[in-house]
């Protein structure tokens, strides 16, 4: 037991917008892909075909387009490359290209078979079969043995490494493998749990250079990295499933604030994403497409439900009545982002219930009147802590101090460093209020609604309510996925209704990605898959 | 004796800070738009109505300006305050008595000299709380003793073997009083333009501070934040950055002219 | 043992103490700061048992005299521990950086000397005559010009505008030496201005003050000619002073260029420094503070050193007029 427990690349880990430390954003782009212009060939999921060879007229646009390579922006450095332990969220965004699991999502948000090439789950739920794939291989050559497949899955699951473990494979029961078939026995039906086995990447058994050079069955391998600076990865040309375009990858890490659009501007990068609006106009037209997905967060202003005055539930309300969710849009996103009225996203469709985002609609008199009920005539004083780091969370909380003067309410941006944002409101839970995004990583919608429950750990905001924490102990008992549904349905509603906190919006992703490249694929989980980018000839 | 004329720097650095006062003062009571209000544009370049244009949120940088020059100053000064007495007495202490005493705080002083003032001012955020509106002022004032007390160390260490010193023990006089009554008030000379210099790299300490936005940030937007703000938006709107980059220069270069005259006067009156 | 070796051997018990001083800080600086590192690394996912056992792990949970010795014998042993954030050895990780940040300093510090000792020189010539106030003002206009402000402006001006650099994007040393040059040069050049101005005001003052003395009117007014005194004996004397102060612009070149490297995104200690606060990653945090602080005091001793050279006379208490630094 001498590694330990980082646990973050657990499965069902729910980050929050900003993990990791740097201004990370944590979230996930959407299933919406919407480029904005990308005049030639649709770019979405399967980019099939083969690069096809540049043309020097257009490779001009870069110097890479010839060579068949790019160079990606990013905003914060990666944290340790091995699967074990990297818990930044924008780690895992990239790594995505070099480790998968027995089963992968597609861009689609659908899981579909990866180092399995056949899923059977058994009638009563309890007993998934995994076929392996023939003709996997590792990144150094070695064919994938269910030797590696038993040792990847065993260490997630209950593995002497209590890092690696993933506590949604705690419902497995045992495993078991008959030649290329591996069992899965499950003690109980679940419905997360295929979610949760796509993130136990498949590693070779006892290979212990996974910091320094990590190894996968990617399409991209790993070729090198220097620490706050870049990271390279090349097509994998053994991959087993449609094999990248681009020959080589180069991820650039640029801090400053606007380093990343001057990359872009003086064509040291062709793409970065999680752009503001404030940094995409900045880039000219003629040489970026800026294509528009969304973040997968729930962005909100988040009140602390147990300190005055916000255990009294008009108070919540009223200052749901006073913000306006489309003024926070427009200033200080630029129009771009989705309203949200629930702990919950477009992308999850299923669970998603669009009505609930109207059930306020901006009205300072009623505000006025809930406060005035409420005790508090002339409004009341409030802080807002903000991690300082995270710009667009700042922004958010500017604005929102104009849209609560407007009914009485004097609140204060507290903007503080991400280390004692996390130790002071997220842990400790000591603040008023504080505007964050909170996201699911994998493709389940659970954490989005369990993290309200009355005695779940990471319930910072202290939101209590009896009808919740039973609809939520059904809801997650049960097997059924359509009542299941309709359980999460409920949940959302009961969160509108008492205002747990003022839901804002879905934020955009805006990506800019310079002319001539295109296959740009959106997920509805917070990955960049590279594999389907390349040069148009 | 020649007649006591005033320096002509010290004349323009108080024309120039006096003005600045004076319009920050206004700012205080009247801005001629709201500093918070979002509702002129974003991004309007200078103009008749909007003086230094608009930011990204569309509010009135000038509005801004004056809001945040009136933070700023507030904590520069609250800030150089803190450093200038404590330090004082530190260096008092240590000049007055050397011994084990000056030893010892001076590797202390040494130390944190050494130290990177960010780090300390984090530190003294954290323990204050970082909600409390004054824990800035408080972080940044203890960045600002170990330098003023090294100075004014010097300064007692040199006036302690002076006659005066020896005369008024001679009648009978304490320590404390020939600190306080006799030796205080011939340390002026120094502190002052100490205080002035303090007060300039007081008011970029906090710019820095809010710049690397790393907690150690008013609640109140000062010039030091905005100017990192503006740090990103240089291509949509540099007149930001330039005015409030502008304001700032504008408020050290008047204060180090006072400086400067205050050093010139007193050259010419020994 | 000579009176000379007895003061450095002073000067570097001095020296080490002080170290001492600033690591025990930094430690004490862990334990006050909000923040914990093993709930940082983990994000906000992790479980009660979890961070508890990486506390356990990183060996939070124990004493923190314990930690700090064990560190301490690390350091001896030059074992600078493990980063909690890249899980790889602190050494490897802040050698590249520690080089870009020495490069900016030294580049600051040689524009500084090399332009501000003639300059000062120069500039006494002008004392009281009308040419002097020009002079004064632009002066204190450079005293008020924060490198961080005038780093935005070069950035924006030389990088987006006439593209000499890119900001934000810096070569390597190893890809593209001088393109990296000239990156440095740039944020030195901001760091320089201010204190070209404090050090010409400097050198001025202290020349006057000089020459006001006894013995040079003495030698004036016998007939020696001026710029011969100036240079035979005012300049020498004047050189302590001039030596101290270098020695501390040198000292404060460090700290000062943290903001620079963030402006101009020069990849260097600073900057390092203060994503790896904000990661509470502390075994990077304290090994960067404490060579920053060698080099402060360093630069502080070895100034008096060369002072002491130049001076035997000295003692060891010269007032340094200089207060606060900025970041």
């Amino acid at each position: 037991m001498k590694k330990t427990i980082l646990a973050l690349t657990l499965v069902l880990a729910l980050l929050l917008a900003g993990c990791g430390g740097a201004p990370a954003a944590t979230p996930a782009p959407s299933a919406t892909p919407a480029p904005s212009a990308a005049p030639s060939e649709a770019p979405a999921g399967n980019a099939a075909e083969t690069a096809p060879e540049a043309d020097e007229a257009t490779a001009a646009a870069s110097p890479r387009a010839a060579a068949n390579e790019i160079s990606i922006g990013i905003a914060q450095d990666f944290d340790s490359l091995d699967p074990d332990y990297m818990t930044a969220a924008g780690t895992k965004e990239v790594l995505f290209n070099v480790f998968e699991g027995l089963v992968k999502p597609n861009s689609d948000g659908d899981i579909v078979p990866a180092v399995a090439s056949e899923v059977v789950k058994s009638e009563d739920g309890l007993n998934y079969m995994f076929t392996l794939r023939d003709g996997v291989k590792f990144h150094n050559g070695d064919p994938v043995e269910m030797e590696d497949v038993l040792y990847s899955v065993e260490r997630r699951w209950k593995g002497e490494d209590t890092a690696a473990q993933l506590a949604a494979l705690s419902v497995i029961d045992s495993l078991s493998a008959d030649g290329n078939v591996l069992t899965i026995t499950l003690s109980e039906p679940s419905n997360e749990f295929l979610a949760a086995v796509m993130n136990a990447y498949i590693l070779p058994a006892d290979y212990d250079k996974q910091e320094t050079s990590p190894v996968g069955t990617g399409p991209y391998r790993f070729v090198s990295r220097t620490v706050q600076d870049s990271l390279v990865l090349e097509r994998f040309p053994d991959y087993w499933g449609t094999p990248g375009r681009l020959d080589k990858v180069t991820f650039k890490i640029l801090e400053s604030a606007d380093g990343l659009v001057l990359g872009l501007q003086s064509g040291a990068l062709d793409l970065v994403a999680h752009l503001s609006s404030d940094q995409t106009v900045q880039l000219d037209q003629d040489e970026f497409n800026i294509a528009e997905g969304s973040m997968n967060l729930v962005q909100a202003l988040y009140l602390n439900n147990a300190e005055k005055p916000f255990d009294d539930v008009r108070v919540r309300q009223a200052l749901c009545w006073a913000v306006d969710k489309q003024a926070v849009i427009d200033l200080a996103f630029d129009g771009y982002g989705i309203p949200l009225g629930t702990s919950m996203f477009p992308s999850f469709s299923k669970y998603y219930d669009e009505s609930l985002t109207d059930y306020y609609t901006p009205d300072p008199e009623k505000a006025k009147a809930l406060l005035a009920e409420a005790g508090y005539p002339d409004g009341f004083e409030m802080t807002i802590t903000v991690p300082s780091n995270y710009t667009p969370h700042v922004n958010t909380a500017t604005v929102l101090v104009e849209l609560l003067r407007e009914v009485g309410v004097k609140a204060t941006v507290q903007p503080v460093d991400w280390g004692t944002w996390l130790e002071e409101v997220y842990s400790n839970r000591k603040f008023q209020s504080t505007v964050t995004g909170l996201t699911s990583d994998n493709l389940t919608a659970r954490k989005l609604l369990e993290r309200f429950g009355t005695e779940v750990s990471n319930n910072f905001t202290n939101y209590s309510n009896e009808e919740y924490d039973e609809i939520l102990a059904k809801a997650l008992r049960t097997a059924d996925d359509a009542e299941q549904t309709e359980l999460y349905r409920q949940l959302e509603r009961n969160l509108t209704e008492n205002a747990a906190n003022v839901y804002l919006q879905d934020m955009a992703d805006l990506v800019a990605v310079r002319k001539g490249l295109d296959g740009l694929t959106f997920y509805p989980l917070y990955v960049l898959d590279v594999s389907t980018l390349g040069w148009t000839a | 004796m020649k007649k006591r004329r005033m320096n002509p720097y010290l004349t323009a650095g108080l024309v120039i800070t006096g003005l600045m006062l004076a319009v920050i003062l206004v700012g205080i009571f009247w801005t001629p738009y709201s500093p918070t209000d979002m509702k002129y544009g974003r991004f309007q370049p200078p103009s008749a109505a909007h003086l230094f244009g608009t930011d990204n949120f569309g509010r009135d940088i000038f509005s801004r300006v004056l809001k945040g020059s009136g933070t700023t100053l507030a904590i520069a000064l609250s800030t150089v305050s803190i450093g200038a007495v404590v330090g004082t007495l530190v260096g008092a202490v240590t000049g007055y008595f050397g011994g084990w005493v000056d030893e010892a705080l001076m590797r202390l002083n040494d130390a944190l000299t050494a130290f990177p003032s960010f780090l300390l001012a984090l530190l003294i955020v954290s323990l204050v709380g970082p909600g409390k509106k004054y824990s800035v002022i408080l972080a940044l004032g203890l960045v600002f003793i170990p330098s003023f007390a090294r100075v004014m160390r010097a300064e007692f260490a040199s006036l302690r073997g002076r006659n005066f010193v020896t005369e008024a023990r001679l009648m009978g006089a304490g320590n404390a009083r020939i600190l306080f009554v006799h030796l205080l008030p011939n340390t002026v000379r120094t502190l002052l333009p100490a205080f002035t210099i303090g007060f300039n790299n007081a008011v970029l300490a906090e710019a820095s501070m809010s710049f690397l936005g790393i907690g150690v940030t008013p609640p109140d937007a000062s010039l030091g934040y905005m100017l990192s703000e503006a740090q990103s938006m240089l291509k949509a709107g540099p007149w930001y950055a330039l005015s409030t980059g502008l304001t700032i220069v504008l408020l050290v270069f008047g204060v180090g002219l006072i400086g400067e005259g205050l050093q010139a006067q007193d050259r010419e009156v020994a | 043992m000579t009176a000379a070796l007895r003061y450095i051997l002073r000067r570097v018990f001095l020296l080490l103490v002080t170290m001492l001083l600033v690591s025990l800080l930094t430690y004490l600086a862990f334990e006050l700061v909000s923040g914990d590192p093993a709930r940082t690394m983990l994000g906000t996912e992790a479980t009660e048992e979890q961070v508890q056992a990486l506390r356990h792990e990183m060996r939070l949970d124990r004493p923190f005299t314990e930690r700090y010795f064990r560190w301490l014998g690390g350091f001896f042993s030059g074992d600078l521990g493990i980063s909690y954030s890249y899980r790889q050895p602190v050494w490897g990780l802040i050698s590249g950086k520690l080089e870009l940040t020495l490069l900016l300093s030294l580049i600051s510090f040689v524009l500084i000397t090399v332009i501000s000792i003639p300059l000062g020189v120069f500039s006494y010539r002008f004392t009281g005559t009308f040419a002097g106030w020009p002079r004064t003002v632009l002066n204190q206009l450079c005293m008020a010009l924060p490198p961080f402000f005038t780093g935005i402006l070069v950035s924006w001006g030389f990088g987006i505008v006439l593209k000499v650099f890119t900001p934000g994007d810096f070569p390597g040393l190893r890809n593209d030496f001088s393109g990296s040059l000239r990156h440095l040069f740039f944020g030195a050049v901001c760091l320089s201005i201010p204190r070209i101005a404090m050090t010409v005001r400097m050198m001025r003052a202290t020349v006057i003050s000089e020459m006001n003395k006894a013995y040079v009117r003495t030698a004036i007014s016998r007939g020696n000619d001026r710029a011969a005194v100036l240079t035979r004996h005012v300049l020498k004397n004047s050189l302590v002073s001039v030596v101290t102060f270098l020695g501390q612009t040198l000292a404060e070149l460090v700290g000062a260029g943290i903001v620079v490297e963030q402006v101009l995104g020069i990849p260097g200690l600073g900057r390092f420094l203060v994503t790896s606060i904000s990661h509470r990653d502390y075994p990077v945090v304290s090994a960067i503070v404490v060579i920053l602080a060698f080099w402060v005091v360093l630069a502080g001793t070895a100034a008096d050193l060369i002072s002491q050279g130049i001076d035997p006379r000295l003692r060891l208490s010269t007032g340094r007029r200089r207060i606060g630094g900025a970041a």
